[in-house]
C-alpha cells in the first residue's frame, strides 16, 4: 500500500521527484565533504544550472514536438567561438557577435527543420549530421587554436554575485525564462507544438500548419542554443573548439528528467529547470568524489538510461 | 472442403461476427456478400490468420484446424488477395510475387532465375502487362491489383479468397481474371469472391453466402435467387424497382449555394462526382465502404489533391493545399477515426475543445489558460459533454464523449461548412442522438453540413438530401419523399444509375 503510493507519486509528480533527488544528492555531497557547504558552491550550482537551462530551452521545445536536437552542443560551441574571437577581450563588440551568431543559428535550425519535415529524415540523423558539420567548421574557423577571451564587462555581468551568492547570470535568466515560458505556455505557437507532438495527423487535420510549426521549433531551438553559447562563453571566459559539446546530452537528460515525454506532446520548461538542477548537483557530487571526466560521463549515461527506462512509458499514437 | 461454424469475433463492444457459419467445396466459386459492417472482411481475416475469433470452429477436410497467423493459413493452402493490397511498394514485381516462398538453392540462397521464371509464368497466365523488374509503386492501381491476385494464385492454393480485388480493375482485366478463375475451378480449387458488383457475381459465381450484422443471413444457389432477394438478405429491405434516379438538383432558388463540386476526379477511387450544398442544409453521403466518400471529404478539406474537376466554395474556385487553408476559410472537419485523426489523447479536455481555435490568430499572440478554459467550459455545458474535469486528459473520456468533444470543437467556432466523415462510428446510441440534435440546431442557425456515413439509418434521419456513391460516381441523389431505405439500398448496390439530364422527373 505504502509502496504503491510512493510509486504513484514517482510516476505522477516527476518534477517533485527530481527536486527530491536533487536535495538528497546535495545532502550526500555535504556529508562526504562538509567543506562544500558554502556560498561559493551555492553560487556556482545556480550559475551552472541556469546555463544548462538556457541550453535546454530549445531542446524542450523540440522534444515537445516529438523531435530531438543533437546539434545543441555544436551550436553553443560555435556561438561561443564567435563570441570569444570577436570580442578578443574588447568591449562594445556584442552587436557584431549577435550579427554572427543569429544567422549561424538560423541556418542550422533551418537545415535541421527542413531535413526533418521535407526530407523526412529522422531527427536524430539529420541533427547529428548537422552537428558534425558545425563542429568541423569550428576547427576551420579557428584552425584548432584557442580563441580570445570575452570582454571583461560581459564576463563581469555574468560572474558577479549579488550578496555573494546569486550570480549575475540570473538577470539574463529572467529575460530568457520570460521569453521561453511565454512561447511554450502562453502563445498559440506553444499550444500548437503540444498538439503537434501529441497527434501530428490530428493537428494537421485541425488546421495546424504542421510543417511550418515543426520547422520553426527547430529554428527557435537553434537560436536559443546560440544565445546559450554566447552566455556560456562569457561565463567561462575561455573558449576552445567543442567547449560545450557535452551540453547536447545534458540538455536531453535535463528535459527528460524534467518530465517532458520523448515521444512528444507533454512537457514543461520549469520541469527542465528542475532537471538541470538535478544534473548539476549530481555533477557537483561526482566532482567532490574526485572522479575523472570519463567516470562522470559513464555515471551520467547510466542515469539517463535509468530515467528513460522509468519515465518514458507513455504510448505513442499509431499513425 | 472448408467449413466454419459458430464463428464469433468481438472488438471491445463491437460484435463483428456473431455465430457466423460458412462453407465452400472444392471446384466451387462462391460469393461472400454483405453490406457495410456485416463482417465479410472479418471473416476473410479469420481465414487468413489476421484475426483470431473468440469462438467457433474451422474444419478443413473435416479436420478441425486453428489458424493463429498468416503462415499457418498459407500452410493450410489458403491464399488471399486484398483490395488494399498486401504488396510491398518499394520491391519489384518478381520479389513481391515470390515473397515468403522464394525458391531456394543450396544454403538457403534465393534462386533468382527460378523466382523470375515462377513470377513470369503467373504474370503470363493473368496477362499482366508490366515489366517483372519494375517496382510496384511505379505501376498503375489496376496492374497492382492484378499482381496481388497473381501473388495469391502463385501459391497454388486449395482455397483462394479474393477480397474486392475487382474494384480497381478494368473490364478486360476482369474478364482475364474470371477466365483464370474458371481454369482454377476445373483444377479443384475452392474460390471465394467478396465484391459489391452484383453483375460480376452472376457472371462467375454459382453459390453465395450472405452475411448481415455478423450473422449468416442466407446461403444458396445464385440461379435460384434474384437480385432483389440478395439485397433483401443483405439489408433487410427490398430494393426499389426503379432503375433510374435523379442525381442533379433542379434549379431551385431556395438558399445560396455554399458548395458546388463539379465532375471531381481523384484517382483511383473517385471517377466523376458532382454534388452541391446550400446554406443550412445537411447533405448526406452514403454508399458501401470505399466508394470515394472519404476521398471527396478530404479533397474539400485540401488533404487529397483532385486530378480533375472543380470545387466552388462560396462561389470561388477553391482547391485548398492544406487543411489549414480550408479551416481559415471557415470549414471544419470531424473525423470518425478519433484516435488517429482527431483526439489529442494526453492533452486536456479543455485543450482538445480549444484545438480548432488554437490554429486561428497570430502565432505568437497571447493564449492563456483563462481563454482556453472559458471557451471549453461554455462548450461543455452547451454540448453536454461529461468529463471529470477540464484538466483531465481526453483519453479519460468515453468514446461518445470524445466524439462530442471533437464535434464541439468545431461547432463552437460556427464554421460555414462542417465536414463529417463517418462521425458516429463506434459511438453509443445516446451520444449519437445528441450529435444529430446538435447538427440540426446548427443548420437552423445557418451552418451547412456534409456528413458521410456508413450507417443508412443515420443518413435517413439527419440528412436533407443524400448522395449515394457507387464506384466513384453518384448513383442517386435522394431528396424529400424519395429518402427511403429501399431507394437508398438500391442505389448503394449500384442497381440504379443516374438519369441523364436530371430534369426529367417533375
Amino acid at each position: 500500500m505504502e509502496n504503491s503510493r510512493i510509486k504513484q507519486f514517482a510516476r505522477d509528480n516527476q518534477v517533485g521527484m527530481a527536486l527530491l533527488i536533487s536535495a538528497a544528492l546535495f545532502m550526500i555531497n555535504i556529508v562526504i565533504n562538509p567543506a562544500s557547504l558554502n556560498v561559493n558552491t551555492f553560487g556556482s550550482i545556480i550559475a551552472l544550472t541556469l546555463l544548462l537551462c538556457f541550453a535546454s530551452a530549445g531542446q524542450t521545445l523540440i522534444i515537445i514536438t516529438g523531435g530531438i536536437d543533437l546539434s545543441v552542443g555544436a551550436v553553443m560551441s560555435m556561438a561561443a567561438i564567435f563570441t570569444a574571437n570577436t570580442m578578443a577581450g574588447q568591449g562594445g563588440q556584442m552587436p557584431i557577435v549577435i550579427a554572427q551568431v543569429i544567422p549561424m543559428a538560423l541556418l542550422v535550425g533551418l537545415v535541421n527543420g527542413l531535413g526533418v519535415v521535407k526530407l523526412r529524415l529522422p531527427a536524430i540523423v539529420i541533427t547529428l549530421c548537422v552537428s558534425n558539420v558545425v563542429t568541423r567548421l569550428q576547427y576551420v574557423y579557428t584552425q584548432g587554436l584557442p580563441t580570445g577571451t570575452t570582454s571583461k564587462f560581459f564576463t563581469m555581468t555574468l560572474q558577479y554575485r549579488f550578496f555573494g551568492v546569486i550570480p549575475g547570470m540570473s538577470i539574463y535568466a529572467i529575460i530568457i525564462f520570460g521569453i521561453v515560458l511565454y512561447i511554450i505556455n502562453r502563445s498559440r505557437f506553444g499550444q500548437q507544438i503540444f498538439l503537434l507532438g501529441n497527434n501530428k495527423n490530428a493537428a494537421y487535420l485541425t488546421g495546424v500548419r504542421s510543417e511550418m510549426i515543426e520547422i520553426m521549433a527547430y529554428v527557435i531551438g537553434s537560436l536559443l542554443a546560440g544565445i546559450a553559447g554566447i552566455i556560456g562563453a562569457g561565463y567561462l571566459n575561455f573558449v576552445i573548439c567543442q567547449s560545450f559539446d557535452s551540453y547536447t546530452m545534458l540538455s536531453i537528460v535535463a528535459v527528460v528528467v524534467g518530465g517532458t515525454l520523448l515521444i512528444g506532446g507533454k512537457g514543461s520548461y520549469l520541469g527542465t529547470a528542475v532537471g538541470s538542477l538535478l544534473l548539476i548537483v549530481l555533477g557537483n557530487c561526482l566532482a567532490v568524489l574526485n572522479s575523472s571526466d570519463a567516470v562522470r560521463s559513464v555515471i551520467m549515461g547510466g542515469v539517463l538510461l535509468l530515467l528513460l527506462a522509468v519515465y518514458n512509458k507513455e504510448k505513442p499514437i499509431r499513425q | 472442403m472448408l467449413e466454419m461454424h459458430g464463428i464469433t469475433k468481438r472488438f471491445d463492444a463491437v460484435v463483428a461476427l456473431k455465430n457466423a457459419s460458412f462453407e465452400v467445396r472444392p471446384g466451387e466459386i462462391r460469393a461472400l456478400l454483405g453490406s457495410n459492417g456485416s463482417g465479410k472482411s472479418t471473416l476473410v481475416k479469420v481465414l487468413s490468420g489476421l484475426v483470431n475469433p473468440n469462438a467457433g470452429e474451422i474444419r478443413i477436410d473435416g479436420n478441425p484446424v486453428k489458424i493463429n497467423n498468416s503462415q499457418e493459413s498459407r500452410k493450410l493452402g489458403i491464399a488471399v488477395a486484398y483490395q488494399d493490397l498486401s504488396l510491398i511498394q518499394s520491391m519489384n514485381v518478381i520479389d513481391n510475387i515470390v515473397l515468403g516462398m522464394e525458391p531456394t538453392g543450396r544454403f538457403g540462397i534465393v534462386n533468382r532465375k527460378q523466382a523470375e521464371a515462377q513470377a513470369k509464368k503467373v504474370l503470363e497466365r493473368l496477362m499482366v502487362d508490366c515489366r517483372p523488374e519494375e517496382l510496384v509503386r511505379n505501376l498503375p492501381p489496376s496492374v497492382q491489383s492484378m499482381i496481388e491476385v497473381a501473388k495469391a494464385i502463385s501459391l497454388k492454393p486449395r482455397l483462394l479468397l479474393l477480397d474486392e480485388v475487382t474494384a480497381s480493375l478494368h473490364h478486360n482485366e476482369v474478364d482475364i481474371l474470371f477466365n483464370t478463375l474458371k481454369d482454377l475451378k476445373k483444377d479443384g480449387t475452392a474460390i471465394v469472391i467478396v465484391t459489391h458488383r452484383m453483375a460480376e457475381i452472376y457472371k462467375i459465381c454459382e453459390e453465395c453466402t450472405i452475411l448481415k450484422s455478423g450473422e449468416t443471413a442466407a446461403k444458396g444457389k445464385l440461379s435460384e435467387m434474384d437480385l432483389a432477394e440478395i439485397v433483401y438478405h443483405m439489408t433487410g429491405k427490398r430494393p426499389d424497382a426503379v432503375t433510374q434516379a435523379p442525381c442533379n438538383l433542379h434549379e431551385t432558388e431556395k438558399e445560396e449555394r455554399v458548395l458546388e463540386v463539379r465532375n471531381l476526379v481523384i484517382l483511383p477511387k473517385v471517377k466523376d462526382i458532382s454534388i452541391e450544398a446550400h446554406k443550412g442544409e445537411i447533405i448526406g453521403i452514403g454508399g458501401l465502404e470505399g466508394q470515394g466518400q472519404s476521398e471527396i471529404i478530404r479533397a474539400l478539406l485540401g488533404v487529397n489533391k483532385p486530378t480533375g474537376g472543380k470545387i466552388l466554395y462560396r462561389g470561388v474556385d477553391s482547391k485548398f493545399k492544406s487543411p489549414a487553408q480550408a479551416i481559415k476559410k471557415d470549414m471544419g472537419f470531424v473525423s470518425g477515426d478519433r484516435n488517429k485523426e482527431a483526439i489529442f489523447p494526453i492533452r486536456s479536455v479543455a485543450e482538445n475543445l480549444y484545438a480548432g481555435k488554437t490554429t486561428k490568430g497570430a502565432l505568437f499572440g497571447y493564449l492563456g489558460p483563462k481563454q482556453i478554459n472559458g471557451f471549453a467550459l461554455r462548450a461543455m455545458n452547451e454540448f453536454n459533454i461529461k468529463a471529470g474535469s477540464l484538466k483531465h486528459p481526453a483519453n479519460s473520456l468515453s468514446g461518445g464523449n470524445q466524439q462530442k468533444l471533437v464535434i464541439g470543437r468545431w461547432i463552437a467556432l460556427a464554421p460555414e461548412l462542417l465536414l463529417l466523415d463517418d462521425p458516429t462510428k463506434g459511438v453509443d446510441i445516446n451520444s449519437r442522438r445528441e450529435i444529430h440534435k446538435i447538427l440540426k440546431e446548427c443548420t437552423d442557425a445557418g451552418m451547412t453540413v456534409i456528413i458521410s456515413s456508413s450507417d443508412n439509418s443515420e443518413l435517413l434521419e439527419v440528412a436533407n438530401r443524400i448522395y449515394i456513391f457507387y464506384e466513384g460516381r453518384v448513383s442517386a441523389m435522394l431528396e424529400g419523399e424519395n429518402r427511403t431505405e429501399e431507394k437508398l439500398v438500391a442505389a448503394m448496390m449500384g442497381l440504379v444509375s443516374c438519369e441523364t439530364g436530371g430534369e426529367a422527373i417533375g
